[in-house]
């Protein structure tokens, strides 16, 4: 069974639809890299998925349960469910408390009773992938610079027992070198049987890296654009 | 001295509790609640009803339990109208286009309707609470203190205390900031905000009860004795910096220790004059409130 299936999927705000008819399914253990342009859907996609966008439409199945279906009202009412179900999300720029200390932010991305108990370790298990953090637990979110931000908002995604992590744009608005290493500590991190989806818009950044690489243009999937563009070096060499 | 500082700091405990109620429920759920007042009054009717309940069927018009169950009851019942006024003003409306605004008008909607409701149940008469610290003084040297100043202040101060530690160290409290700082990551992290936002709400409601209760020490309960708390609570949340626990609890001690100190030197009608010329003075210099400096708020 497919961790996630979804079919004849459609999203978008208002008017406007963004998301056309999807087909997409992912399986267990997989790392999909999603890319394509600004403005093509990745971000709308991974809304779609939990449940954000401002209306959407079609079937969305997480482990055998329906989270889709047709809607168009309460944006986000039904987040918090499925996010407890298993499906952490590290937004788009960087979702984090300011005000909060960089501890407490881990510690609220561990959503589920299980998480919860389990925090500490789960904590080491951040800082082992993100060792920047390790020193900065006690100060205020707020003022870390960019990249740190991100990791956090990355490893609060990480601190959740979720069997699905939607990453978006870990690389956004960050120096090459910081999100070159940001990029590759996400693809080391064991899955085991969960599945973790990375939108990005550098390809480099992915390739190579991920089990399947899809393409998103104008709302639209590209299955497996990895081969197709199998020339490109890996982000290491660029550097 | 010690008698004005007293008062002063009895008008600090009570203003506190209800400011910090209204600042809660604005930087976590987003909506500056009029009906806080209605809230405030609720409780003190619920008290006043079960002192009459004891007071006819057991004959106990004083003591421990009476005391205990009409400051539980009085929180239990403000935290009940927090809730109504949440499935009215907040439930429905929060995900909806221009909520502040829409959540601002409902909240005066309830708040009058509120008011004219206790009116026809209750009628324009004050209602008296019983005296829950009891009637003595208590004298040091040539000073004296009344029981109740000094349990409305110690109790004040425990009940504050114990909400600033469990918004600081609980599971609940953490959640609650997560959302006070970004609603929309907090909904991201699996923190339901229509859950939060009615716990928020009746957590006010409970805070609000108290200060009713406690002041029903000094004034009696009527329809519209909730309108006073409301308006100082208000203007001391925003001095305070809406969202910000020892900011507005700072504002509360700075006003209650301005209109103690108005009222004994100048005339009682002089302190809504003195309270608002303070809340300017301190919004001038710092416009996110005392609290802006202490740390993050909501905008």
């Amino acid at each position: 069974m497919s961790l996630l299936h979804m079919q004849e999927v459609s999203s978008g705000y208002g008017t406007m639809r963004v998301i056309h008819g999807l087909n997409f399914s992912i399986e267990p253990g997989e790392r999909i890299g999603l890319v394509g342009l600004n403005g093509h859907g990745k971000t709308t996609l991974i809304s779609t998925i939990v449940g954000m966008t401002g209306w959407q439409d079609g079937s969305i199945e997480f482990m055998g349960q329906q989270i889709g279906g047709r809607r168009s009202h309460g944006v986000g009412r039904n987040t918090p469910k499925i996010v407890r179900s298993g499906i952490a999300i590290a937004p788009q720029g960087d979702a984090i408390f300011p005000g909060l200390s960089v501890e407490e932010n881990l510690d609220s991305g561990a959503y589920t009773d299980g998480a919860w108990k389990t925090r500490k370790r789960r904590r080491d298990a951040v800082l082992e992938v993100f060792p920047p953090l390790r020193s900065r637990l006690k100060q205020s979110a707020g003022t870390l610079s960019g990249g740190e931000r991100r990791m956090v908002s990355v490893g609060r995604a990480l601190m959740a027992d979720a069997k699905l992590y939607l990453v978006d744009e870990p690389s956004l608005g960050l120096a090459p070198k910081i999100s070159i290493g940001l990029v590759a500590a996400l693809c080391e991190i064991d899955l085991g049987d969960g599945a973790m989806l990375i939108a990005e818009q550098n390809l480099p950044l992915l390739s190579g890296k991920c089990d399947r690489i899809l393409g998103m243009h104008a709302g639209e999937l590209k299955e497996d654009v990895g081969e197709a563009l199998g020339d490109i070096p890996p982000a290491a060499e660029l550097s | 001295m010690i008698e004005l500082l007293a008062s002063a700091l009895v008008l600090a405990s009570m203003y506190g509790l209800v400011a910090v109620g209204i600042s809660l429920t604005w930087s976590s759920v987003g909506m500056l609640n009029l009906a806080q007042g209605f809230v405030f009054t609720a409780g003190g009717y619920v008290a006043f009803l079960f002192a009459q309940y004891m007071a006819k069927n057991f004959s106990i018009r004083d003591g421990v339990i009476l005391s205990l169950g009409v400051v539980l009851l009085g929180m239990l019942g403000s935290a009940v109208a927090g809730l109504v006024v949440g499935g009215l003003a907040f439930l429905p409306l929060h995900d909806r286009i221009n909520f502040p605004v829409r959540g601002l008008i409902a909240t005066l909607a309830i708040s009058i309707i509120g008011t004219q409701l206790f009116m026809v149940i209750f009628g324009p008469q004050s209602k008296p609470l019983p005296q829950i610290f009891g009637i003595k003084r208590l004298k040091i040297g040539e000073f004296s203190i009344a029981y109740g100043q000094i349990g409305t202040i110690v109790v004040a101060t425990i009940v504050l205390l114990l909400v600033t530690l469990w918004m600081r160290n609980s599971r609940r409290g953490l959640q609650m900031r997560a959302m006070m700082m970004n609603p929309l990551g907090a909904n991201m992290v699996g923190v339901s905000v229509r859950t939060t936002g009615m716990i928020a709400l009746a957590l006010s409601g409970a805070l609000s009860g108290l200060a009713s209760v406690l002041l029903g020490q000094i004034f009696f309960v009527s329809p519209t004795s909730g309108v006073q708390p409301l308006i100082v609570g208000l203007i001391i949340s925003l001095a305070g910096g809406l969202g910000s626990m020892p900011g507005t609890v700072a504002a509360a001690v700075l006003l209650g220790l301005a209109e103690a100190v108005t009222a004994r030197y100048t005339e009682q009608s002089l302190v809504p004059f003195v309270q608002f010329a303070l809340v300017i003075a301190i919004l001038a210099f710092r416009p996110r409130g005392l609290g802006g400096v202490l740390e993050d708020v909501r905008e």
